[in-house]
């Protein structure tokens, strides 16, 4: 009970101030009266007697302190004065006030923001319950479609439907064992009753799927077994996002039926906010289906379809180890009892093939995977960044406190405690520092924001929060309360030590003092740390360049790119030609298409078919892996830009039932005809049978169709619907190129409106020019590439800052010593002389150190970087010459002005 | 003319003032001039410590104020022993008396 009331007391002591201490006066003054009265009535003057008490009893405004200051409540009334007089301090110096609430503000921004993303991409689970207990078979990311056994040394990861089936059920292990596509489907959904198609992103999961993940729905049934069934009506679970986004929550779509790829569909119900499914990416899926509505049926009932990842929920009592050896165990018998269907080649391996059990609290691990580098080399820059920043602060409250010194030494003259002196000075500090700190929060959300667009060019919804989550935002106040403290400790200790005499006397104006001792080194490592940084941003903005600027093989300028999906509109193999035959009509008639052309699948468009090919008259060859094939139609290659070598393309001639061609790239020929002349030699796929269904009539130039770092791959192409007796099915058109006049851009609503006259049900899934598609091939190198740029200009200025700073703070403290040297006859010439000696010193030292820093922490970058060394000289030299030409001038400014000093000014400061 | 306050035993200020209040409520001078009275002008209080001493046994409860007129028709704050205050004092006492007893047992060993 006391200590509430003593807590109550205090508290209407501070916010009833003047009430208190008007009673606290009131009393004692009644106390000083009654003593005074009793020395009167002994015989003293009312003037003797009031002295008497006063040295006695001690004065009134003693005694008032003295009482104040027992309350808790004193600590907290000096500090809030402590922290006003602060405030106001650093109100009247806005500049220095800015250049460090900024500086703070842009070095924890950056690391907040930064942090957050790793946070949010590499450290949170899958937002379901207990996500510890989640288990992926397998340990890598391969996609989409295989057969046989698997690489990567056999881990297998891609299963069949049956081995899922059978592995969920010889496993009791799991809770649950879910499988599910292991990427996501483009999906045509048409709400009932509703006129137009639209393009929607699905994603195909086992019955189980929401069970295993122990999620609820937020509205409506989520999948359930039973509905996993072919002869199960169809349903789908949408999620909240695109129920929130697409459909306004509105309820009544929950139990409604939409036509989705052509076949009317119950939505079940919607999944929680923010469930995402079993991968963070870009555009997460808006519906889910199950297993058995894929199209593809083949795929769930032929063993040899490996589409499917397998994810399960491991009761909390097994051994993880033991479960690994028993479904490793169960998938060789797997295998070794299906043989008949794994080809020959792979049949040696199967004794490799096992299953690698890993830890999947956050799901399949591809952007983690995928963004690992990149991120590590994020982490490392902003906490370069935030390194210099911190220096540049040291340095500037340094320089702010040693220009205080005088101030210091009158305050301790007067019988300031040294504690309230240094309390005073860190109180400033901190200050700064918390306001770094929220500025800072803010840039992190901005950031993170920035960061997340350009990570996810192209994405409409990322399931990542730009919130700074709370682990970081203790993290940035942390660290701003700490470089606040550390940096604001230095310069009031050094203050405090000094001799008030010694301050007030002017000694150590003109002589080295402990505060530049430190500056100097700060401002060296600033340089350093500078050098590094631009050295990174140059290295991998030339990669960047490079990697866009490459020789792709096809021209991306005054082209555009529509990806559209006749499957999913209910197209069948027989209806394709016609669907084909009225494309090739109305697509030259859009105003500004010079040429055009439909394909399978269009340059680096993330997905690619490879496929074993038989050459008549040559044994098969393995050594190599099979090589990629596409389908095009006429024009094609005039249209993507990409030169003929040799022989012709495939044109209008190439029908169904004419003779059947091929058009080869160099690589393809260089590799399968070393040293003969392709044109006219025969290829097929499937087996040898096949060798002679397809006549080679052309060469064309290599082009990148999958891996823009690599060398082109090995590419054979068909005409679109050539198909011979029991070979490969017949194309799919999933792209139309087209060549314009004019920005490609501008000609989207023709195309579109094209489009929709020959069927205005084929579902549009994107319409970009070839430069944007392409460009989304480098999401990862811009994103770094531009922070690291950002980072690397933030960190000249501040080292610029610094070093302005520093020089400055210099010449301030020497006027009078160089306006001796002037009067002694120097001139402006050796003044300026003088002055930048010192700052090209620091400059030097902090490139001797920096350079070979650089080039060793480039050696590390080395494999992220393309067409470039990581030494290379030009980018060396280029960030050397920026950065000593910047420092120059920085510190020029200042030597300036110290040969403008006039020597009698000067002289007659003191 | 020294201040003789500072030669009170670490914590004892308490007690006295407590003590001097059992009998009656009392202004902080009455306290002052009681203390100096019986303890034979032995201790000698400023107003500081004093009104600092005040400050913590109410906060901590032991004894409450109240504005009254004094006996010179000025007016001045009396404090008064609470319950809890006197139980202090009753607890203080028989503490310090098995002290001093302890300490004297001490001393006069030889």
């Amino acid at each position: 009970m006391s200590l509430l009331r003593n807590i109550t007391t205090g508290l209407r002591s501070l916010f009833r101030k003047e009430q208190v201490d008007r009673e606290l006066d009131d009393e004692l003054r009644a106390y000083q009266e009654m003593a005074t009265e009793k020395k009167m009535k002994d015989g003293m003057s009312r003037q003797e007697a009031l002295r008497a008490v006063r040295l006695e009893r001690g004065s009134l405004e003693v005694s008032k302190e003295i009482v104040r200051s027992g309350g808790w409540e004193s600590i907290v009334d000096t500090l809030w004065r402590d922290v006003r007089f602060g405030a106001r301090t650093l109100r009247k110096s806005p500049g220095f006030t800015a250049v460090v609430v900024l500086t703070l503000a842009l070095g924890i921004g950056a690391n907040t923001a930064i942090f957050t993303l790793i946070d949010a991409v590499m450290l949170k689970s899958l937002p379901v319950p207990n996500p510890a207990q989640l288990y992926r078979l397998g340990d890598n990311n391969n996609c989409c479609v295989m057969d046989g056994t698997q690489q990567n040394g056999g881990s297998f990861v891609l299963y069949s439907y049956q081995l899922y089936e059978d592995l969920r059920d010889h496993t009791p292990e799991f809770t649950e064992l879910a499988a599910f596509e292991s990427h996501l489907s483009n999906l045509s959904v048409r709400r009932h009753g509703g006129s137009s198609v639209e393009p929607y992103r699905g994603e195909y999961v086992s019955g189980n799927y929401f069970k295993m993940f122990g999620v609820r729905a937020f509205g409506g049934r989520l999948l359930a077994p039973p509905d996993d069934s072919q002869s199960a009506p169809r349903v789908a679970v949408m999620s909240y996002h695109t129920w929130l986004q697409h459909f306004g929550l509105d309820p009544s779509a929950i139990g409604s039926t939409f036509n989705i790829n052509g076949v009317p569909c119950t939505i079940a119900g919607v999944a929680p906010p923010g469930f995402y499914g079993d991968t963070l990416r870009g555009d997460p899926p808006d519906f889910w289906l199950a297993l058995a509505a894929n199209d593809e049926d083949r795929w769930l009932f032929a063993p040899e379809f490996e589409w499917l990842y397998v994810i399960g929920r491991l009761r909390p009592d097994v051994v993880p180890e033991h479960v690994q050896a028993r479904l490793t165990g169960e998938l060789q018998q797997w295998l070794n009892a299906h043989r008949e269907i794994i080809p020959e080649r792979d049949r040696g391996d199967i004794p490799k093939q096992h299953v690698h059990l890993t830890a999947a609290p956050s799901g399949v691990d591809w952007m983690q995977t995928d963004y690992a580098a990149g991120l590590h080399l994020l982490v490392t820059i902003v906490a370069l960044v935030l390194l210099i920043a911190c220096a540049n602060i040291a340095n500037l409250l340094l320089a702010r406190g040693s220009a205080n010194r005088s101030q210091t030494a009158v305050r301790l003259a007067l019988g300031a405690p040294r504690s309230r002196v240094i309390q005073q000075m860190l109180i400033e500090s901190v200050l700064l520092a918390l306001g770094g700190g929220a500025a800072g929060l803010y840039v992190a959300y901005a950031g993170t924001h920035a960061i997340l667009l350009l990570a996810f060019r192209g994405a409409n919804y990322v399931p990542i929060d730009a919130r700074p989550s709370l682990p970081v935002l203790g993290f940035s106040i942390f660290l701003s309360l700490v470089t606040g403290i550390v940096f604001g400790i230095l310069p009031a200790w050094t203050a405090s030590k000094s001799d008030p005499l010694d301050a007030l006397r002017g000694a150590g104006r003109s002589k080295g003092d402990r505060a530049s001792l430190l500056q100097k080194p700060l401002v060296i490592a600033q340089v350093a740390f500078s050098i590094v940084l631009l050295i990174a941003a140059g290295l991998v903005t030339q990669s960047l360049r490079n990697l866009e600027d490459q020789k792709f093989g096809f021209a991306t300028e005054g082209r555009l790119i529509v990806k559209i999906s006749p499957s999913l509109a209910g197209y069948t193999v027989d209806k394709l030609a016609g669907l084909y035959e009225r494309l090739e009509e109305a697509l030259p008639r859009i105003p500004g298409v010079l040429s055009d052309s439909l394909s399978w699948y269009t340059p680096l468009d993330g997905d690619n078919s490879n496929e074993r090919v038989y050459i008549e008259g040559k044994a098969p060859d393995y050594r190599w892996t099979a090589p990629s094939w596409d389908r095009v139609g006429p024009h094609y290659f005039e249209t993507i830009g990409t030169r003929l070598l040799q022989g012709r393309t495939i044109d209008e001639r190439d029908t169904p039932g004419a003779p059947r061609v091929a058009v080869i790239n160099e690589t393809f020929a260089r590799r399968f005809f070393p040293n003969e002349n392709p044109i006219g030699q025969h290829l097929g796929m499937g087996d040898v049978s096949h060798s002679g269904d397809f006549e080679i009539v052309g060469i064309v130039e290599d082009a990148k169709y999958q891996d823009t770092r690599g060398p082109a791959y090995a590419t054979f192409f068909l005409p679109l619907l050539q198909t011979p007796p029991g070979g490969p099915l017949a194309g799919w058109v999933y792209a139309i190129e087209l060549r314009v006049a004019g920005k490609p851009q501008n000609i989207e609503p023709a195309v579109r409106k094209a489009l929709a006259e020959v069927d205005p049900n084929l579902p549009v899934l994107s319409v970009m020019s070839f430069g944007e598609h392409v460009a989304r091939n480098f999401n990862q190198e811009r994103l770094i590439a531009r922070l690291a740029e950002l980072f690397g200009l933030l960190a000249l200025i501040l080292a610029c800052v610094g070093l302005y700073g520093v020089t400055a703070y210099a010449v301030a403290r020497r006027t009078n010593e160089i306006g001796l040297r002037m009067a002694l006859g120097a001139d402006r010439r050796s003044v300026l002389g003088l002055v930048l000696r010192a700052a090209l010193t620091q400059l030097g030292l902090g490139l001797a150190i920096g350079i070979p820093a650089a080039l060793a922490g480039s050696y590390l970058l080395a494999n992220q970087l393309y067409g470039v060394e990581s030494y290379d000289p030009i980018i060396l030299g280029l960030a050397v010459v920026v950065l000593a030409g910047c420092a120059m001038f920085a510190a020029f400014v200042p030597a300036r002005r110290a040969s403008r000093i006039d020597p009698i000014v000067a002289l007659r400061y003191e | 003319m020294g201040d003789k306050s500072s030669d009170l035993v670490q914590g004892t200020l308490d007690m006295l003032v407590l003590k001097t209040l059992a009998l009656e409520a009392m202004h902080g001078y009455g306290i002052t001039i009681r203390i100096e009275q019986m303890s034979r002008g032995v201790f000698r209080l400023n107003a500081g410590s004093l009104f600092l001493a005040i400050q913590r046994l109410e906060r901590d409860g032991l004894i409450e104020s109240e504005w009254k007129p004094t006996e010179n028709n000025r007016r001045a704050k009396y404090y008064a022993l609470t319950q809890k205050g006197r139980k202090r004092l009753d607890n203080e006492t028989r503490e310090w008396g098995r002290q001093v007893a302890a300490i004297a047992r001490i001393l006069e060993a030889s």
